[in-house]
């Protein structure tokens, strides 16, 4: 390869990282401009934008809701998952790889097909919208992932520290709390983390189950209907931190190299 | 049965009590037995080596000792309980797995202690405890270390050291050297016996390895395709084995077929002798240490002519190959000072005496 095709590669490659990257830069740099719409030019920087976000009616109750839901989602996804992943780990290959395939299944619906027969399945239940309503709803979506996280862990576990434990006088409940827990306990919280940030992510399927709530996606949505201010960048920024951090965070336990 | 056995260490009427006792013991996987139904008793303070090639059913066996696996019948009994269908937490057994599973979140100090915090001891005990079981396996020094950084040898001094810490009745060991190079090998070794005499306690080890079967145990069980095939002290083993399989597993062993009519016994390589023992084939064993070479005019009970074919001199002992009747090779250990020496391509007659063969049917 000549040199002049290297960098003919080179400039195509960082236009199009670039292209990827620079909505997210943006969305962040215009949270922080002097101006009242986001666009440019950016005359100054300012946090005012950020006070005005944390002013904004329904602000507060929509971070508590994302951070209910989203803590939820993650304690009981790590919960179940954990327990499914190990079930499935002690299964026959295939069987373990046509229930998965199974669990997986809402991972693949269109969101909008999922968020549209959750709302008709509430209501022919009869259910009131609300958290109630909601955390289930993100489980459906966040839980196979925590479970394909948990189980690669599971079947690479050394299944002679648990026969050990237990030959040591462990009872099989205590094998798993002293033993088991403990050695895959960074992959589990990482993949409760992940769970966590897909369910502070989501609006499809929010925006149909919760009723007259709002999480900060719906808020976001509500806001700019009104009128895209530079508010909004500031609660998308924020949105962002919650889940890099966390996923970022996830990565790191579950030494995921992608 | 015309070798004088050597008396047996122990004979089953002036015996303590077994400490472990299977009774038709047997495990299937579907149509494959694993281990097919066989009995075996193990005495206090016995070194019991479970020794056979890969595949026949040792760990499985072992597994069924220490209540990882259930076997499909027969029952555990130790020390006077039936403890066939108690879990191996209440078990007074304790083992040392094959790959040791070490916790890897726990220092040495925590590996060690897992088993008396389970059991609630006081904070005190502990400590003495497990600081008395890392001086005793010379893991001082590494006890406040992650068990993956120590090499292969010391982990396995940590796995021994918390199985042996409970004080178990039966400690059960699976190919407990097999993962460590040879001279760590030889180092384990002595370090087991050593254990085994400071903590007179039983121990019950698989191996595929005669060598250290013979080295350490002082009590064998031969298995093969999961059945035992003999089980007596190592001596008896070795100079009386039982079956084809285990003469030819323990040490190095000629086979020569051949066939037994009335008490008569007709060997296809030539030789005719008396032998007692039901009609139909069977095999000499012959170890290669007890086959002579004649001089002119000198006899034996069994004698075969051939031509030497190799001579390999061995320290110890001249190894030497003859060829016999129908392309047969028969190994002789020769004394490494005899003179002179056999040379390729001479014809010897070699000979041994009735004594120091075994014959096996088939
Ligand atoms: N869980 C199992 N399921 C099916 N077959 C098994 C199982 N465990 C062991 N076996 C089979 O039983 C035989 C004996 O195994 P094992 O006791 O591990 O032999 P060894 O320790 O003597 O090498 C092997 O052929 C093995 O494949
Ligand atoms: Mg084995």
């Amino acid at each position: 390869m000549s040199a002049r095709t290297n960098i003919l590669w080179a400039v195509v490659a960082v236009a199009f990282i670039v292209f990827l990257l620079s909505p997210i830069v943006l969305l962040v740099v215009f949270s922080f401009t002097s101006r009242t719409l986001t666009n440019f030019p950016i005359e100054g920087l300012t946090f005012r934008w950020w006070q005005e976000m944390v002013v904004t009616r329904q602000f507060w109750p929509s971070f508590a809701n994302s951070l209910i839901i989203g803590s939820c989602v993650a304690v009981v996804s790590a919960a179940v998952g954990t327990l499914a992943a190990m079930g499935l780990a002690g299964m026959p290959k295939r069987r373990a790889s046509i229930i998965m395939g199974a669990l997986t299944l809402p991972v693949m619906l269109p969101p909008l097909v999922l968020g549209v027969s959750l709302l008709s399945f509430y209501v022919s239940l009869g259910l009131k919208l609300g958290l109630a309503t909601v955390i289930p709803s993100h489980l459906l979506f966040a839980q196979p992932f925590v479970i394909l996280i948990v189980h690669a862990r599971m079947i690479n576990f050394d299944h002679r520290v648990v026969e050990s434990a237990r030959d040591l006088g462990a009872t099989p409940l205590q094998a798993f709390l002293t033993v088991t827990l403990p050695i895959i306990r960074p992959v589990v919280i990482g993949a409760a983390l992940i769970a966590a940030a897909l369910s502070i992510d989501d609006f499809i399927i929010t925006f149909f189950t919760i009723g007259t709530g709002n999480t900060l996606p719906t808020l976001v949505w509500g806001m700019i209907r009104t009128g895209l201010t530079p508010s909004v960048n500031a609660i998308g920024t924020l949105i962002l931190l919650l889940t890099i951090g966390s996923t970022v965070i996830a990565l790191k336990l579950t030494r995921y190299r992608g | 049965m015309t070798l004088q056995t050597p008396p047996e260490t122990r004979s089953k009427q002036d015996s303590p009590a077994a400490l472990l006792k299977l009774r038709g013991i047997s495990k299937r996987y579907g149509d494959f037995a694993a281990v097919e139904p066989l009995d075996l008793d193990i005495f206090p303070r016995d070194f019991v080596a479970v020794l056979g090639p890969s595949g026949c059913g040792k760990t499985t066996l072992l597994r069924i000792i220490g209540g990882f696996v259930s076997p499909t019948t027969g029952t555990v009994e130790i020390d006077g309980r039936d403890v066939t269908k108690i879990g191996p937490e209440k078990r007074p057994t304790n083992t040392v797995f094959q790959g040791y599973g070490l916790f890897p979140h726990m220092t040495v100090r925590q590996n060690v202690g897992y088993g008396l915090r389970l059991q609630k001891k006081t904070r005190a005990e502990i400590d003495d405890r497990v600081a008395e079981a890392l001086r005793q396996s010379r893991l001082t020094e590494f006890a406040d270390r992650s068990v993956a950084a120590l090499s292969g040898g010391q982990q396995q001094r940590v796995a021994l050291a918390r199985a042996l810490i409970l004080r178990p009745k039966v400690l059960l060991l699976d190919e407990p050297l097999a993962a460590l190079d040879l001279k760590l090998r030889h180092t384990m070794q002595d370090e087991l016996r050593r254990l085994h005499q400071e903590f007179g306690g039983t121990f019950v080890f698989v191996t595929h390895d005669q060598g250290e079967a013979l080295s350490l145990a002082n009590r064998i069980a031969v298995m093969n395709a999961g059945r035992i095939e003999q089980e007596g002290n190592a001596e008896s083993i070795y100079a009386a084995p039982a079956t084809r399989f285990v003469a030819t597993f323990i040490g190095d062993a000629n086979l020569l077929q051949g066939e037994r009519h009335g008490g008569q016994v007709k060997l296809e390589a030539g030789p005719a002798f008396a032998d007692a023992g039901p009609d139909g084939a069977i095999t000499a064993v012959v170890r290669p240490k007890a086959v002579k070479l004649l001089a002119a005019g000198e006899g034996a009970d069994v004698q075969i002519a051939g031509m030497v074919e190799d001579v390999v001199y061995l320290g110890d002992h001249i190894k030497c190959s003859v060829k016999i009747m129908g392309e047969q090779q028969i190994i002789v250990h020769l004394d490494a000072a005899i003179a002179p020496r056999p040379v390729v391509g001479e014809q010897v007659n070699l000979g041994w005496p009735l004594l120091q063969q075994r014959v096996v049917v088939a």
